[in-house]
């Protein structure tokens, strides 16, 4: 299997940047997820595919809009009516949903060459997410395992919380780099690190 | 220690000195001082000239409202001009400017402007330079001779053109609750609502919260006023629940309690920290709000009222009490209620001679009597002052007995020396935030103010906003105010600190004006006097909206905060009715002057984003040029030394034509329709059939909009029973998937489709040309590629050096053709597989310039046709509109003006002089290039055809079929480009389609 | 403004685009009545007040909502999946040529 060409590759910095004399206020990563899948389902068949979700990639995902599973190997959230977003550090999930969703469930759509995994995380997660997303972002409004989709101008963004002070946010490849690149423009204030 | 600094007292910090510039002269300050304070305390009382008259200006306040001493500050080659000195905080190597003098603040040539003053008056403008042209001089032309003179006359500070280097960000927060202001109210509300556990922000627009408090001679719970209020903070601070915004002044109140507020983050400093932004915009969005703003203290409109030494009263209270700098050292006070007593009391105990207080009121209370007596040399109640002395500073005042129940002055004037003069004349609520989330403003007679109105969004108001002025109203609506916005059970306002304060009367005598000769000035920032109301009035402009615009008050950048009031009851008495009919103007975003820089934040420049396809570094490393394509990024051409864009191109488009090239096709737009209802669901939306098409195979589709034209076209491709892949053109791709999800959401909520965006998980490459295949055959595994394997329109899967692929071939170019889509993640490693693949067969990669050449010899049609006001018909494509089933815009596009015969239609044009052709340039039948007339069409697209060996363009013709083998003219005037033409078939090249079918 | 969206919450109006006006219905598919197709593309109501307007949650969760506006005061009154209420559009129909 070839690998994934990074669209981050030339602007990949890794070390401490910015003002981090006094810490490291976020640490911004690549998490290059083997597979990132959605899954749709058709009106009145959402617990299917949760049902799905559970027996292909063993989580459980809570009711109610944006409910999510959090995980380092696998996680999984709801981004919009009747749709999830399913990822994995292996490859071939897509193919492992189309064995087991049936047409009269739902729709599995392969976009692991398609979006770009960004994670966030540390202190000032919060306030450096601040500056580009309009949505509450404290733990009470955004608990840990949600999803949300969201936008910045053209930046269109899904976001799981993956821990108190863990984001990890989905964004389309083609945007990958600006926004990458904004998003270390943006922790400078706070001092980042690439890792 | 400096001439005005007082021995001891104040907040500033005087073991620290700071260093900084004023008109090229070096001064000192302390740390804690406002550019204002810090100039008064070097004795500097000449701050700027007047906008109009150039008159000479002083320091009239001590914060926001400040109408007179702007000043410019220059960092590097950058200006930011406007700024009020009250509001700068000093630090070492700030450089600031006087405004609007020439050549020097002190020798101002403009003030000769007061001589003309009568002439200056309101309206000036358009008295003086509109209407009818007559004679040289007149009108719009006298206007059009003097511009130059009066706009270097006429002004405020000019700003820079040197870019902007600072940072500038923004910032979205949430909250329970948003208080406005810091002084003892917003405190307590703040302290309130935290302990409930509420999510709380502060936002305080000076450097130091604690407003009032940290100016007034007051003790709360047993210490003075500052002491507390610094204590509060720190137990403020310490909260996780509470964000303190210091320096963050709150501008605009929007809908859906949303609050627009910038934070100078480091305006006070004199180097940025490292990604530090200079200004942050905050756009909160808070369950309720609590309006602790205060009031503004209002000056008397009185002839010489804007002389170098006038003061506002409480202005005066803060400059001695918290920057320990007194503003005279003889000092007489004017006005019209008790609260000016206050800055009496204040200033002579720091050592000024308080030389008179002249008090419009006869009668005053026993508590500003105890006052007087004890401090002030003489006590002139019923007096007003009709005139100051002096030049560029108070040198004495003119007072005359004054009756306030026919507001006239009787009797003789006479002089009392003073360098100078305080004046109150009541206090403003400081109600704009909430007026502009309000109902109209409510007039308080006793007052003679306006309070709050009536919300209309979730907020409260405590302190002096509602016209309670005691520190011990403002701490206890201030608890009640917190308490309720976040919801606490628990207001048990037992144990509220306690304010040991006088006990002076808020209500001031319903007197704004002195009437005596002189200027009186009004709106001081804009030049405008209580004369100027008065004429505006004559002239017939009784509203008061018009007023304001006609004499321009309260219109300058401190958008009247010192003169609306004032400018109101002007005109209410001039019209003759109570204040409250008159009604007062709206209060309209911004409170406070706000940055463009922080508006923009990171909407600017070069951090724009960027679409960059899979294979973008190979470009760039290969030499393409690239050429924006809405925020994509696309090759144009990959030019060699030496070449022209036109001989890059025409290089490429033959090499394509006679072997083989690669092109970059990630950008056109691709949805994943899938579902039970995918086919029947593309039958409703393209104009042709889908349902029929076998898996495994792809089409050419049109979509028309509702009304019958054209919207897009592309391919799709039809990978398994219920999973389509669909193309669309790379400038429609949001557009088309809008549209489709539109059509699923609301008019066919019964189809089970889901439409997916992939336009990012493909990456894309055309390889066109004779010899497309036989790169391929040389590439592809797990897949053959031949004729039979795939034909036109055919589909196969198969692997590029192990990354897997699909290939579908079609062709844009005419020529063989294939599209290759692997995984985006895998697109550069396709491509360079590809090329050196191609390698032994002279393979090439092509930019936008020659896809663009080969698709007009061609014939085919883009965005440039397909341009919203082309038909399926238009375009020659008829042929695909089904008549066996209906589909989006079938029922209208056979409406009458749709077929006419003279529409304008897709035709082919040759130069016939040789000469390149511009899209956008117009055909027209006439020989006449002088005047060119009588447009019948206009050119879409051009180019340099290697096949024809002409210069060859596709244009939209009226009743353009009918026209071919006619000749007419390009006329492009603004080019200067007029010559012969011929009208011909789009198809240039190749109309059978056999190189492509081959 | 601020716009509820029912799956992903109290949203910045930034985030949303206006589909238009919420009280059309789309004629039959073969249906001939140029009038019927004219005020289905065409005619648009402008009320000073409430208002059924169609919302696309472009920048979130992408649904399509039926949004009960008032055009004076931006108070948004209503708002449901467009989705849920397309069974019950008939409700909104209203005759050839009326206005508001």
């Amino acid at each position: 299997m070839v690998e994934q060409e990074s669209p981050l590759k030339p602007v990949w910095q890794p070390g401490s940047h910015g003002n981090f004399a006094a810490g490291i206020g976020v640490y911004l990563s690549e998490s290059a997820p083997g597979s990132i899948v959605q899954l749709a389902a058709w009106a009145g068949k959402e617990k299917a595919v949760l049902q799905a979700i559970k027996a292909v990639a063993g989580l459980k995902l809570p009711d109610g809009a944006g409910g999510g599973a959090p995980g380092e190997a696998r996680a999984a959230f709801g981004f919009a009516p009747g749709k999830f977003l399913v990822i994995d550090e292996q490859e071939g999930l897509a193919e492992r949903f189309t064995q087991a969703l049936d047409i009269e469930t739902g729709t599995v759509t392969d976009l692991s060459h398609g979006r770009t995994a960004i994670r966030i995380a540390g202190p000032k997660a919060e306030w450096v997410l601040s500056k580009f997303f309009a949505i509450d972002f404290s733990a009470t409004a955004f608990p840990i395992g949600a999803g949300r989709s969201t936008v910045h101008h053209e930046i269109f963004v899904h976001i799981q919380r993956s821990a108190p002070t863990q984001f990890e946010l989905y964004v389309f490849r083609s945007f990958a780099r600006s926004f990458w690149q904004a998003l270390c423009r943006a922790s400078e204030e706070v001092g980042y690190e690439v890792q | 220690m400096s001439p005005r600094r007082a021995t001891a007292g104040g907040r500033i910090d005087r073991q620290r000195t700071i260093r900084f510039t004023f008109d090229g002269h070096q001064f000192t300050g302390h740390a804690g001082d406002t550019l204002a304070s810090a100039l008064l305390a070097n004795g500097v009382t000449l701050f700027g000239r007047s906008f109009k008259y150039h008159r000479p200006r002083g320091v009239m306040t001590a914060g926001v409202n400040e109408p007179n001493a702007l000043v410019t500050i220059v960092n590097g080659g950058v200006r930011e001009p406007n700024i009020p000195a009250t509001t700068v905080e000093i630090f070492d190597g700030l450089t600031a400017e006087s405004q609007n003098r020439f050549p020097t603040l002190s020798y101002d040539i403009g003030a000769l402007n007061q001589l003309g003053g009568r002439l200056l008056s309101a309206g000036f403008y358009y008295k003086t330079f509109m209407g009818p042209v007559i004679g040289p001089l007149k009108g719009t032309r006298l206007w059009m001779a003097c511009e130059y003179f009066i706009r270097r006359a006429a002004g405020l500070g000019s700003a820079g053109l040197e870019k902007d280097p600072a940072r500038y960000e923004r910032m979205n927060a949430f909250c329970d609750v948003l208080v406005v202001g810091s002084g003892p109210a917003g405190l307590m509300a703040a302290q309130a609502a935290a302990e409930s556990g509420a999510r709380v922000i502060l936002a305080e627009l000076e450097a130091v919260p604690g407003g009032s408090a940290n100016w007034s001679d007051e003790a709360i719970d047993g210490m003075p006023a500052a002491k507390w209020a610094s204590s509060a903070v720190g137990k403020l601070k310490a909260l996780e629940n509470v964000r303190l915004l210091p320096r963050t002044t709150v501008w605009g109140y929007y809908d859906d309690n949303t609050l627009a507020a910038v934070e100078r983050v480091t305006d006070h400093k004199s180097a940025p920290a490292k990604g530090e932004p200079r200004h942050r915009h905050w756009t909160i969005r808070a369950q309720t709000v609590v309006l602790a703003t205060g009031a503004l203290e209002r000056p008397l409109v009185f002839p010489g009222n804007d002389r170098p030494g006038v003061m506002l009263a409480d202005a005066a209270r803060r400059y001695v009490n918290q920057f320990g700098v007194l503003p005279g050292e003889k000092i007489a006070i004017f006005t019209n209620n008790d609260s000016a007593y206050r800055a009496a009391h204040a200033l002579k105990k720091a050592g000024a001679a308080i030389v008179a207080i002249i008090d419009l009121r006869r009668e005053v209370s026993d508590a500003a009597r105890q006052i007087a007596a004890s401090v002030v040399g003489e006590h002139l109640t019923g007096h007003a002052v009709v005139a100051t002395e002096g030049g560029k500073q108070v040198s004495g005042i003119k007072v005359q007995p004054f009756d306030i129940a026919t507001a006239s002055v009787s009797g003789d004037p006479r002089s009392l020396h003073a360098d100078c003069l305080l004046v109150s004349g009541g206090w403003s609520p400081t109600i704009h935030l909430a007026s502009q989330a309000g109902l109209k403003p409510v007039w308080i007679e006793q007052l003679q103010a306006f309070l709050p109105p009536q919300p209309t969004q979730k907020w409260l108001a405590a302190g002096a906003i509602t016209g309670s002025f005691s520190t011990q109203e403002a701490i206890s609506q201030g608890h009640a105010a917190g308490a309720k916005a976040a919801d606490s059970k628990s207001a048990e306002p037992g144990d509220l600190p306690i304010a040991d304060a006088d006990s002076l009367d808020p209500c001031p005598a319903p007197i704004f004006e002195i009437k005596a000769p002189g200027k009186a000035f009004v709106d001081h920032q804009h030049d405008v006097t209580a004369d100027d109301v008065r004429l505006a009035h004559r002239e017939g402009f009784v509203s008061v909206e018009h007023l304001k615009r006609y004499t321009t008050l309260g219109m300058a950048t401190d958008q009247g905060k010192t003169s609306n009031v004032p400018g109101l009851a002007i005109m209410a008495e001039t019209l003759g009715k109570p204040i409250p009919e008159v009604g007062t103007t709206r209060f309209r975003p911004p409170f406070a002057p706000v940055s463009v820089g922080a508006l923009a934040a990171e909407r600017y420049g070069d951090i724009r984003p960027e679409r960059l396809t899979p294979m973008h570094d190979w470009h760039v490393e290969n030499g393409a040029t690239l050429y924006a394509a809405g925020l994509w990024h696309r090759p144009m051409i990959y030019g060699l030394a030496g070449e022209t864009v036109e001989q890059a191109y025409v290089r490429e488009t033959k090499a394509v034509r006679g072997g083989v090239g690669l092109v970059d096709v990630s950008t056109l737009g691709k949805i994943a329709v899938q579902g039970p209802d995918a086919a029947a669901f593309l039958d409703r939306v393209y104009t042709n059939m889908f349902s029929t098409l076998a898996v495994g195979k792809a089409r050419y589709g049109l979509m028309l909009r509702e009304d019958g034209f054209v919207l897009d076209d592309g391919t799709t491709w039809r990978l398994g029973e219920h999973d389509f892949l669909m193309t669309t053109t790379t400038a429609n791709a949001g557009k088309v998937m809008q549209h489709l999800e539109y059509l699923l959401d609301v008019v066919w909520p019964e189809l089970r489709v889901h439409l997916t965006s992939v336009t990012d998980q493909w990456a894309g490459a055309a390889i066109s040309g004779p010899k497309s295949r036989e790169v391929l055959a040389a590439c592809v595994t797990g897949t053959a590629v031949d004729n039979d394997a795939l034909p036109f329109m055919g589909i196969v899967h198969g692997e590029i050096d192990g990354a897997p692929v699909m290939i579908c071939r079609l062709s844009f170019s005419g020529e063989l053709a294939y599209e290759v889509y692997c995984g985006a993640g895998h697109g550069t490693h396709v491509w360079a597989t590809l090329m050196k693949g191609g390698e032994n067969f002279g393979i090439v990669p092509y930019g936008l310039e020659a896809l663009g050449t080969m698709r007009i010899e061609k014939g085919h049609v883009t965005g440039a046709e397909i341009d919203g006001r082309t038909t399926a018909r238009d375009l020659h494509l008829d042929w695909m509109l089904s008549k066996k089933k209906p589909f989006i815009g079938s029922a209208m596009m056979d409406r009458e003006g749709l077929l006419a015969e003279d529409r304008l239609q897709l035709v082919g044009i040759i130069s016939l002089d040789n000469r390149p052709l511009n899209g956008g340039a117009h055909i027209v039948e006439h020989l006449d290039e002088a005047n060119p007339h009588g447009s019948i069409g206009h050119l879409t697209a051009a180019c340099y055809s290697p096949v024809l060996g002409r210069y060859i363009g596709l244009a939209l013709v009226s009743g353009g079929k009918a026209r071919h083998g006619s000749r007419a003219f390009v006329s492009d005037p603004l080019r200067r480009r007029f010559g012969p033409i011929e009208i011909v078939s789009h198809h240039f090249y190749d109309p059978e389609g056999s190189r492509m079918h081959g | 403004m601020l716009i509820t969206c029912p799956y992903c919450g109290p949203r910045n109006v930034s985030e949303y685009t206006y589909q238009g006006d919420g009280n059309r219905t789309r004629p039959d598919p073969a249906s001939t009545d140029q009038a019927a197709w004219n005020e289905y593309v065409y005619d648009r109501l402008n009320p000073a007040g409430d208002h059924h307007e169609i919302w696309q949650h472009s920048g979130g969760c992408r649904a399509h909502l039926r949004v009960t506006r008032n055009t004076l005061t931006h108070v948004v009154t209503e708002v449901s999946f467009a989705r849920d209420a397309g069974h019950r559009k008939s409700e909104r129909h209203r005759k050839p040529g009326a206005h508001a």
